[in-house]
């Protein structure tokens, strides 16, 4: 006898039953005047957890019970269904539980780093041209309106760096419509971006930090390297593939969590611009080893680009009036930095930046002279 | 229980909801859930997303009977499909060409209404509670007039506003005149808010039954007015009050020329951490419970009255604590999150029952397409209450 609540499929009106399962298969109530139905006629469903178990019968009527084990016994011994319940072994299995939760955090882990990133370039690798070049259109514009302002640079000085590019450029195929463009960078600083539709931007800021037209053809490779690895492409195709797995992950939960659950998957993201410089370093380091460019240059050149952001040099160019003040500078600030490493270490803060491992990259290239 | 009576002597119980779920084991379920819908590639989220219904709906007490979900998984894999499908060309659209994108858009924004309609239709009609359906009654037409005319009136006063933008001249009085114009709009549209989200919850509370019986809604247009103003007055004191204390110190700053500006900047970022999203999430909180509070609080039917108590307090002790789980744990404590807030609401969720619930009359059980939900569910719609 199972205990339990009767509905008669007329109205919301409940009565307190005790339902009984013959062994022939037929099922009753003790204390209500129905007739008996065959268990294949009555519908019963499936377990979840400890909720309550419906039984329905043809006539409307339903009787529902919190005795989800002897409803289980019931279906064991006359359903003829081979998934009967599996779903719910599955849930109650301790054992495939944890195995799910760490195959999870594994599967995650590797999809994220690896799965995505991968696809993303196959994808992004076999896309035309045009792909890129059209994503890469208006995005100089909305710089140009958010930051940007126009450069500074002498015409001389911009001459010289369009000579040096249009030189690198005769070694690399493909390379017809990569442009160089110079901008002041205003709050973005010293910096340089590749932008998807081949351009490439120069901030004021960046080229003043030296007087060596090489230490910014070091750079201006390791920004051609974005543009070979198709970089912008990958990144944006990385970003809708983590929406569709975070769909799919969270897909059946609908709390007001959206933007949480991006977070976590906002500090791993950070962790793909990673691998692309390292690839546009590769590309960048290569091209010197075989053109005889000294590898020192991108090395200079990324401490100067790491010291351009630190106070030191910030106070010093406010402090001096001198036109070269922005050499002298960033070479104090550069010392300076050096001596602060010793000091502490910066790991943490490497993490979340996303030029990371920066002193990674400067040993790589200083190893390869 | 307390129980009272009224002058012709019929009995008021105030009936509590209950939630009975637990942590540990709807961590079980949304596991599986999570681990076959990745392995079968995406199908079995229609069965997860059944069966998380089943388990919320089940868990959820009053007068000691469950509430229970009836979605088939198959109704809601063919919405899911259709919405899918929708999705990606929409995706590949958006990437390919703006404008056949914002085409799509604008056509599924025309069909939101009929989205709510669907929504609401496939969500109640598959609710029961004591062997009778809830029921939504699919009233198209008013669906689009409720949703569109203060939509009109939106984007009339927009295009007004942005067309005044061209008039501006080097003249700077009718530069301010302008100015003048324009937030006078743009305070308009602000002013309708309240009344087109009052005229939306109406509608879906009032075309609610549960059997025969139809749900009325005795919030008013006055209470919106007062939520939406306590909300808006509440913000400009707080932003205000932190705009100054901002402001001040940024003062002392720059007067301040001995010490390295290096400390400074980095202040700045940080009072705003400190401050600003803590107000921010507060009177998220306080907005979301008293919104709840007044759409649950005034729900009613055939007399029984909903009680809905949300505190602000533990809303928002909910939401921080929830967010900090979820965050730190990748996602892993998402089943914890969400069976806390489900317990709390249920706690604080009470029925004034007149007499008993026996009297609701079954209606027939229809056919739903689960197509409405679940595109809407893609396209990152708010469709219920």
């Amino acid at each position: 006898m199972i205990k339990g609540i009767y509905y008669n499929g007329k109205t919301s009106e409940k009565k307190d039953a005790l339902l009984y399962c013959k062994h022939n298969g037929l099922i009753g109530f003790a204390d209500i005047d129905t007739i008996e139905t065959p268990f294949n006629s009555v519908e019963i469903s499936s377990r979840i957890g400890n909720t309550p178990r419906y039984l329905n019968f043809p006539d409307g009527s339903q009787f529902e019970t919190d005795d989800n084990d002897a409803i289980d016994e019931i279906v064991n011994t006359f359903s003829t269904s081979v998934f009967k319940g599996v779903i719910h072994k599955l849930e109650s299995a301790k054992l495939f539980v944890l195995f799910s939760v760490i195959s999870m955090v594994v599967f995650g882990w590797l999809f994220i780093q690896y799965g995505i990133p991968f696809v993303s370039k196959q994808i992004a690798d076999r896309l035309p041209e045009e792909a890129s070049q059209y994503m890469g259109q208006g995005v100089l514009d909305i710089m140009d309106e958010q930051w940007f302002s126009e450069t500074a640079l002498s015409k001389k000085k911009q001459a010289e760096l369009q000579q040096l590019f249009n030189n690198l450029k005769t070694n690399i195929n493909g390379s017809h419509y990569y442009k160089l463009v110079f901008r002041r960078g205003g709050s973005i600083g010293a910096n340089a971006f590749a932008l998807p539709d081949g351009t490439i931007v120069f901030t004021d800021e960046l080229i003043n930090l030296t007087d060596n037209n090489l230490d910014i053809a070091a750079i201006m490779l390791h920004e051609i390297g974005h543009l070979k690895n198709r970089h912008s492409l990958r990144a944006t195709i990385q970003q809708s593939g983590l929406a569709i797995f975070i769909i799919a992950v969270t897909g059946d939960v609908s709390t007001s969590s959206s933007i949480i659950t991006a977070i976590p998957f906002m500090l791993v993201k950070s962790g793909f611009s990673q691998n692309m410089e390292t690839e546009a370093d590769s590309y960048a380091l290569s091209y010197m080893q075989k053109y005889n460019i000294d590898p020192e240059h991108f090395a200079n050149m990324m401490e100067k680009l790491q010291a351009s952001f630190s106070d030191e040099y910030h106070n010093c160019l406010k402090k001096s009036k001198k036109p070269d003040a922005a050499i002298q500078c960033i070479n104090l600030a550069v010392k300076q930095n050096k001596l602060n490493d010793k000091e502490q270490s910066k790991e943490l803060l490497d993490y979340f930046s996303t030029h990371p491992g920066a002193k990674e990259r400067i040993n790589r290239f200083r190893m390869a002279r | 229980m307390e129980s009272s009576h009224i002058g012709n002597g019929t009995n008021i119980n105030n009936q509590p909801f209950e939630f009975t779920g637990k942590a540990l084991e709807y961590f079980s379920i949304w596991i599986v859930n999570v681990v076959l819908t990745i392995l079968t590639l995406g199908i079995y989220s229609a069965w997860a997303k059944v069966r998380t219904n089943q388990y919320f709906y089940g868990n959820t007490l009053l007068d000691g009977a469950s509430f229970r979900y009836t979605a088939k998984p198959i109704q809601i894999l063919k919405g899911r499909v259709i919405a899918f499908i929708l999705f990606m060309i929409y995706y590949f659209a958006s990437m390919a060409n703006p404008v056949i994108a914002s085409i799509i858009f604008l056509f599924i924004l025309l069909l939101v209404p009929a989205f709510v309609v669907m929504s609401m239709a496939f969500r109640l009609r598959n609710s029961m509670y004591r062997n009778v359906r809830f029921n939504f009654d699919k009233k198209f037409t008013r669906a689009y007039k409720v949703f569109f005319i203060p939509a009109i009136f939106v984007g009339g006063y927009l295009l007004l506003a942005s067309q005044i933008e061209y008039l501006q001249s080097a003249d700077t009085e009718t530069n301010t005149l302008v100015g003048i114009i324009i937030a006078v709009l743009l305070l308009g549209i602000v002013l309708m808010f309240p009344w087109w989200e009052y005229i939306i919850t109406r509608f879906k509370a009032v075309h609610a039954k549960y059997g025969d019986a139809d749900f009325t809604f005795s919030a008013t247009m006055k209470n919106y007015y007062g939520m939406y103003i306590k909300a808006y007055l509440l913000s400009i004191v707080i932003f205000g009050i932190i705009g100054a204390i901002i402001i001040g110190l940024m003062g002392s700053f720059t007067s301040d020329t001995d010490m390295s500006s290096g400390a400074h900047s980095a202040a700045v970022p940080l009072i705003i951490i400190l401050l600003v999203f803590p107000a921010y999430l507060w009177l998220f909180a306080y907005f979301q419970t008293k919104r709840t509070n007044l759409i649950f609080g005034n729900l009613n039917i055939a007399g029984h009255k909903v009680k809905s108590e949300l505190k602000t307090g533990y809303m928002l002790y909910l939401y921080v604590t929830n967010t900090l789980a979820i965050m730190l744990t990748l996602g892993l404590l998402m089943p914890w999150a969400k069976i806390r807030t489900a317990r709390y609401r249920a706690s604080v969720t009470s029925l004034d029952v007149i007499g008993n619930l026996s009297q609701f009359v079954a209606t027939q059980e229809q056919y739903q397409s689960a197509m409405g939900e679940e595109i809407g569910e893609m396209f990152d719609m708010d469709l219920g209450f």
